[in-house]
């Protein structure tokens, strides 16, 4: 088996919650070597269930950036790495005297990649705001709205995810190009535009007719019928999507209805698409009779699109994830033992796994301070007496 | 200054997660050529908004945006001619992206392994709903019913009401931003040490992967705290896509680009998803469908313009 790809690269994580835990918890299961720097004598971060599953493969140890002498420790160890990731306000690594000028006075090619909502330069680069902010922000809350009733968040905190996933990649490429030009370079990941990004078809279609786009609930600009029925249960539903004549024909054979694929009001898209009200009404009440299994399952058969809606127990107890060995079991010696969530990016020739529980608070002190950095018994201990790390 | 000029790009993929996947990878300068099916070429071509309401293959909102920069060919690979062209195209190429039912690549002898023997550095990512394999691997997906199976509809809308959908493709976007920084890695690496991947990246695992703090929780301590709440408070609608054009942050940070077409005309398109100093966002417009075909048929390739002739009779291109 090779090596995973992000091997020997490594990275101080700077950060504590949001986007950038999500970032470097994609690059530590790619096998970047991720050391959490913590402030001393607070106990960190609660070590939450979630906690434990987003630092999972990474290592953490304690400095006090804010002090003089935890600045020292901290840039020989930049001397040592690629890559810092960081998401204070916009003057903080400015006012702790280790802006990317220092940085780079340190390491003269480490990359520093700085996530926040609103990007490092501009008039609101102080502004800061979470992730069901930026959905806001971004214009997605916007066109997230049940057909009667106001716009709703989505249910986690998708601007930190995706700005996670877009800070994971622009190391990549910044790696990519140190390794072609030397040099490494700051990198400015603001939230806010790359979920903006997300919705760029109603922007270019915006800027075409100059309407604003409305919230379709779970319809589609085009296929119907395309919706979320109740099934069997409490709180259990379906979705169902038909794209085409062929599937609608499917879907009423499915239905036991074969006649309603000629019936006037439905036989065509057009019609369909018009008369999708009294569509939703037959096919929720054959869905309400099943399981969402079971009516998933019936219309797959059928080469119809249906899935069932996943809540997390379901998603966890769910044959598909389990039988592609999604959950993996991890033990930690706090927390016990438990299955965790995977890597979602499953290479062929590197297949990355779950290598390291979560760390405890300040656990890799000693291979930071003694293995990397080579201090001495006595220069450790006069770190610890003066607060720096423990 | 440096872009990804280096890294040639296969984009077979139909939908939206692969074209966003390709087309973060072309906005930092990757050669991307997208491979559409001749005749109409990809469906996403039929999707609006269009200038004026007046449906045209050259000029939907959803096609436009996703393939700025990228070049287009039309070829049927699933013809034996067709894949006989894509395996000399694969030659020349780092990265291959698809996004078709598992194991239809490899029924026509394309699969990762064989196209690995001529490229052994390739880099070949297989974005789906489902992933690769699975008892659920061979579903027919949407946007809509992928979001259901990744666990964030379960949680999104209120708790009286059924679930709902976010607006957009955020399903698939989600994966397609995966798909990109997950292809970054492995390129970076196998442009070290030659060696090649195949990533399947499964959008249900993606998205589940964001489900915090709901899978850990249910993970560690069997509580399902799982369940739609609504917006506690009224939420704020936020902007509308009218009021982005006009945010002063934006603008001051020139996220908004114009980009010309010679059938859609000029129109607003955002920007860069993130901002490396040292590699420049390219704001490049998508292609007309099979607009490059003689430069890589007759360029590269080189194929006579007979040849092209022949191939267009026998439906190849």
């Amino acid at each position: 088996m090779e090596r995973l790809p992000l091997y020997g690269y490594r990275i101080l994580d700077l950060t504590t919650a949001g986007a950038g835990p999500y970032a470097t918890r994609l690059l530590a299961d790619m096998g970047a070597e991720v050391i959490k720097v913590e402030a001393p004598n607070n106990g960190g971060p609660l070590r939450s269930d979630t906690f434990n599953h987003v630092n999972r493969n990474k290592y953490a140890c304690t400095m006090d950036l804010g002090q003089p002498r935890g600045r020292e420790p901290f840039l020989r160890l930049v001397t040592l790495s690629d890559v810092v990731i960081e998401d204070y306000r916009s003057q903080v690594l400015e006012d702790l005297s280790l802006s990317y000028d220092v940085l780079r006075s340190a390491k003269a090619d480490i990359i520093l990649v700085s996530l926040s909502s609103h990007g490092r330069r501009g008039p609101e680069k102080d502004l800061m705001a979470d992730g069901p902010d930026i959905e806001a922000l971004a214009g997605l809350t916007a066109i997230s709205a049940y057909l009667v009733g106001g716009p709703q968040k989505t249910g986690v905190a998708y601007g930190d995810a995706v700005a996670g996933i877009a800070a994971a990649g622009a190391v990549a490429l910044a790696l990519w190009h140190r390794r072609r030009a030397g040099e490494g370079q700051h990198v400015d990941v603001a939230g806010w535009e790359t979920m903006v990004g997300l919705i760029g078809e109603y922007v270019v279609g915006y800027s075409m007719n100059g309407r604003l786009p409305q919230p379709l609930g779970n319809r589609h600009s085009s296929m119907a019928p395309h919706g979320c029925y109740a099934c069997v249960g409490d709180d259990q539903w379906v979705t169902v999507a038909v794209e085409d004549d062929e599937q609608f024909a499917a879907l009423c054979r499915a239905m036991g209805r074969p006649e309603l694929a000629a019936d006037t009001r439905f036989a065509d898209v057009v019609s369909r698409y018009r008369n999708q009200e009294d569509l939703d009404g037959i096919v929720g009440e054959w869905t309400r009779r099943f399981t969402p299994q079971a009516v998933t399952e019936a219309l797959q058969a059928a080469g119809v699109p249906a899935a069932p809606v996943l809540g997390v127990t379901a998603l966890f107890a769910g044959p598909h994830l389990r039988a592609r060995g999604f959950w993996e079991s991890v033990s930690h010696p706090d927390a016990g033992t438990w299955d965790m969530d995977g890597v979602p990016w499953r290479l062929s020739r590197s297949p990355a796994h779950i290598r390291l529980p979560a760390p405890r608070f300040g656990e890799h002190n000693d291979y930071v301070l003694r293995g990397l950095l080579g201090l001495s018994e006595g220069e450790v201990q006069e770190l610890v007496a003066g607060g720096i790390i423990g | 200054m440096t872009s990804l000029s280096v890294l040639r790009v296969l984009d077979l993929s139909e939908g939206v997660a692969g074209a966003c996947c390709t087309k973060l990878l072309a906005g930092f300068g990757a050669d991307v050529i997208k491979i559409e099916r001749p005749g109409g070429g990809d469906p996403l071509r039929r999707h609006g908004p269009f200038p004026d309401d007046l449906p045209h293959p050259e000029k939907g909102a959803l096609f436009l945006y996703l393939n700025t920069g990228k070049k287009s060919i039309t070829l049927d690979i699933g013809q034996r001619t067709g894949a006989l062209i894509l395996r000399r195209l694969v030659e020349g190429t780092e990265v291959v992206v698809e996004s078709f039912p598992p194991r239809w690549l490899t029924e026509l002898g394309m699969g990762y392994q064989s196209l690995a023997r001529l490229k052994p550095r390739l880099v070949m990512t297989s974005v789906t709903p489902f992933g690769q394999d699975g008892p659920y691997a061979g579903f027919r997906a949407t946007n809509l019913t992928a979001f259901a199976a990744g666990g964030q509809m379960a949680v999104t809308g209120e708790p009286d009401r059924e679930p709902l959908k976010n607006g957009g493709y955020q399903a698939e976007y989600q994966a397609g931003l995966h798909a990109f920084a997950a292809t970054a890695v492995a390129a970076f690496s196998a442009d070290a040490t030659e060696v090649g991947q195949h990533i399947d990246l499964a959008g249900v695992e993606c998205m589940a992967t964001a489900l915090e703090p709901y899978v850990s929780s249910w993970a560690h301590q069997r509580r399902d705290i799982g369940q739609r709440q609504g917006n506690v408070e009224p939420a704020p609608a936020g902007l509308t896509v009218q009021d982005l054009l006009e945010a002063p942050q934006l603008r001051a940070r020139g996220f908004f680009q114009e980009i010309d077409h010679p059938a859609a005309g000029r129109q607003t398109y955002p920007g860069a998803p993130f901002r490396p100093e040292a590699m420049p966002w390219l704001a490049a417009r998508a292609p007309l469908l099979g607009e490059h075909n003689e430069e890589i048929y007759c360029g590269e390739l080189e194929l006579s313009r007979e040849e092209l002739v022949i191939l267009r009779a026998g439906r190849v291109i």
